[in-house]
């Protein structure tokens, strides 16, 4: 077997075991209400919070937050129409968006809400949005951390086990050591499978009464889940793993939305969603490109397009798509994309510099010093201007000889 | 015992990001190398590059590699080709090490041209920490002649070590030679 499906393997035998130890425990403990008036009336929940809140800390110190005071407000007020009225007046829901082109969303027991850019820049309406934050906020006011910790606290074992598994995962290290292991359980292994499918259809009734199509998340996991099949990506996370994703449509899919609901709203808000996201989409774009997810990337971008068309940054990167990938149709299209780019804003001294490059690997070395000279007298600082000088010699040497 | 784990997770992360992995070529690169290992440094065994330090690799280790151009790494899926020029084999090294998730907080110090025995390549220099907040400073050589992408790197704990032993690293680099690989 190689070795990478050898991984995945051992991944999900871990994520099975953890999920047999989830269906096994008994339900002799005391029954936890599903929504309480107070949630910090309970110590158990006063410790989990208190151990959100480290975790939380952490996390964010890491830089791995993506800040855009905008963004944020906006995915506030989607949780603000989803809330329903019976939240303690002690659990506030924020959303906060991590830098990460992983697809995922979790939440802390504290109504803290992570949703990764990867996840937002595949979305296309805000009902796909809502969809999932919804989810996660039912993890949140369903208290099921505390349900799955109560359950669990006569077995260390099982919090052993989950340490152990993120630390044997490929790319988890980091994150199982940053956000801790409650934050680690609800975003990569996620909760025993019947609170998962409570948050699911909870979340349905959410997004429904919020006036949102459900339904259209269906067309996010679809996507998400083709995405996975043609990068032949490996996931570490909860909503970037095939059977959860799998799990969540077929959920979807066997719960009814009213005749009355206007299917086509959601469509029609999609400018307006994608116009909210703004930037966050060339952000996940060019963290996409650096993992070479090329087709993804350039979605992101032509998304971005679509809202901001004269933007220069875009076209340069959709250029830098093209390039990087190295396909023989790519060149030509790289430099349609960088000219326009620099028609749109000549001072944009990057794709001078990309433009120069591909003439250089060509050998048209009159063209590339043309241009490898424009890049410098833009931006005379610039941080590759090592290599260009390079560049500019050879040129130049070439042209003598 | 906490030292020894992360000793242990510090082989897995160097082990991770020197070997290849699935999807990518089976075909052993055409050329091998030879260095001079310097005195007091000793080999850690492995049949996939070589790697050497002088306390522990916790705190000093050099790593020599030849690999096959095509083959994937961990993270990205980018792959280096016979055609690419040094900037571009090192930004694939740049995407690889910060699509990383295990390298936190890792910041880009100098990425720059670099002659290499007479090989047109690239140096890098940067830091980062581990997950349990341990700094390290690297300084990463790379070229690519003709199939086969050639990588020297040394990486020490972030200040004392990195200082101390650099010149073992220049030591090395000076010696490295390009020997035509053994066919099996």
């Amino acid at each position: 077997m190689n070795t990478r499906l050898s991984k995945l393997f051992l991944f999900l035998i871990g994520l099975l075991l953890l999920f047999v130890a989830a269906a096994c425990s008994t339900g002799s403990k005391p029954e936890i209400s599903l929504v309480a008036d107070s949630l910090l009336a309970s110590e158990a929940e006063q410790m989990l919070w208190q151990k959100s809140e480290r975790e939380q800390r952490t996390f964010e110190s890491n830089g791995l937050i993506y800040a855009d005071l905008q963004l944020e407000e906006y995915l506030n007020q989607v949780v603000a129409r989803l809330i329903p009225e019976t939240v303690p007046a002690d659990l506030v829901i924020r959303v906060k968006v991590i830098k990460s082109p992983y697809l995922n969303a979790f939440a802390y027991p504290n109504g803290m809400i992570y949703i990764h850019s990867g996840l937002l820049a595949r979305m296309e309406n805000e009902a796909q949005l809502a969809a999932v934050l919804a989810h996660e906020m039912v993890h949140c006011i369903h208290r099921h951390a505390l349900r799955a910790f109560r359950k669990y606290s006569h077995q260390p074992a099982y919090l052993i086990a989950v340490q152990k598994m993120l630390l044997k995962t490929k790319g988890l290290q980091r994150v199982a050591h940053s956000i801790g292991v409650t934050g680690a359980m609800a975003a990569i292994s996620g909760y025993a499978r019947e609170l998962e499918a409570e948050a699911d259809r909870i979340g349905f009734e959410w997004v429904l009464r919020a006036g949102y199509n459900p339904k259209e998340a269906l067309a996010l996991f679809d996507q998400m889940l083709s995405d996975l099949a043609q990068d032949g990506c490996e996931e570490p996370f909860f909503f970037g793993s095939h059977p959860q994703i799998g799990q969540r449509a077929d959920n979807l899919q066997n719960l009814s939305v009213p005749a009355m609901i206007d299917v086509s709203a959601s469509k029609k808000s999609s400018q307006a969603f994608l116009a909210k996201l703004g930037h966050v989409l060339l952000y996940n774009a060019r963290l996409d490109l650096r993992l070479g997810r090329f087709k993804v990337a350039r979605e992101s971008v032509e998304k971005f397009l679509g809202i901001k068309p004269d933007d220069t940054r875009a076209y340069f990167l959709l250029g830098e798509i093209h390039r990087q990938r190295g396909r023989r149709s790519d060149v030509q299209a790289a430099l349609d994309y960088y000219l326009r780019a620099i028609r749109l804003d000549p001072s944009f001294a990057a794709p001078h510099k990309a433009i120069g490059l591909i003439h250089y690997k060509k050998g048209q070395h009159a063209l590339a010093k043309k241009f490898f000279e424009s890049c410098l007298q833009l931006s005379p600082d610039s941080p590759d201007k090592a290599y260009i000088k390079g560049y500019l010699k050879q040129c130049t040497l070439s042209e003598e000889s | 015992m906490k030292r020894l784990l992360c000793f242990s997770l510090l082989i897995c992360v160097v082990g991770f990001l020197a070997c290849t992995h699935s999807g990518g070529l089976n075909k052993p690169a055409s050329f091998g190398y030879k260095v001079d290992i310097p005195e007091g440094w000793r080999q850690i065994d492995n049949n996939r590059y070589l790697l050497v330090t002088k306390d522990n690799p916790f705190q000093q280790y050099i790593l020599v590699q030849n690999r096959p151009v095509g083959k994937s790494y961990r993270h990205t899926q980018k792959r280096m080709r016979t055609s690419m020029l040094p900037e571009e084999a090192a930004q694939i090294i740049i995407d690889e090490l910060i699509s990383d998730q295990n390298l936190v907080n890792l910041k880009l110090l100098n990425n720059s041209p670099e002659n290499i025995n007479g090989y047109d390549g690239f140096k890098i220099l940067y830091t980062y920490q581990d997950a349990e907040g341990h700094a390290f400073k690297t300084l990463y050589y790379g070229f690519i002649k003709e199939d086969t992408f050639f990588n020297l790197r040394f990486t020490a704990s972030d200040g004392f070590h990195f200082q101390k032993d650099i010149e073992a690293f220049r030591y090395v680099l000076r010696s490295f030679e390009i020997v035509k690989a053994e066919t099996t």
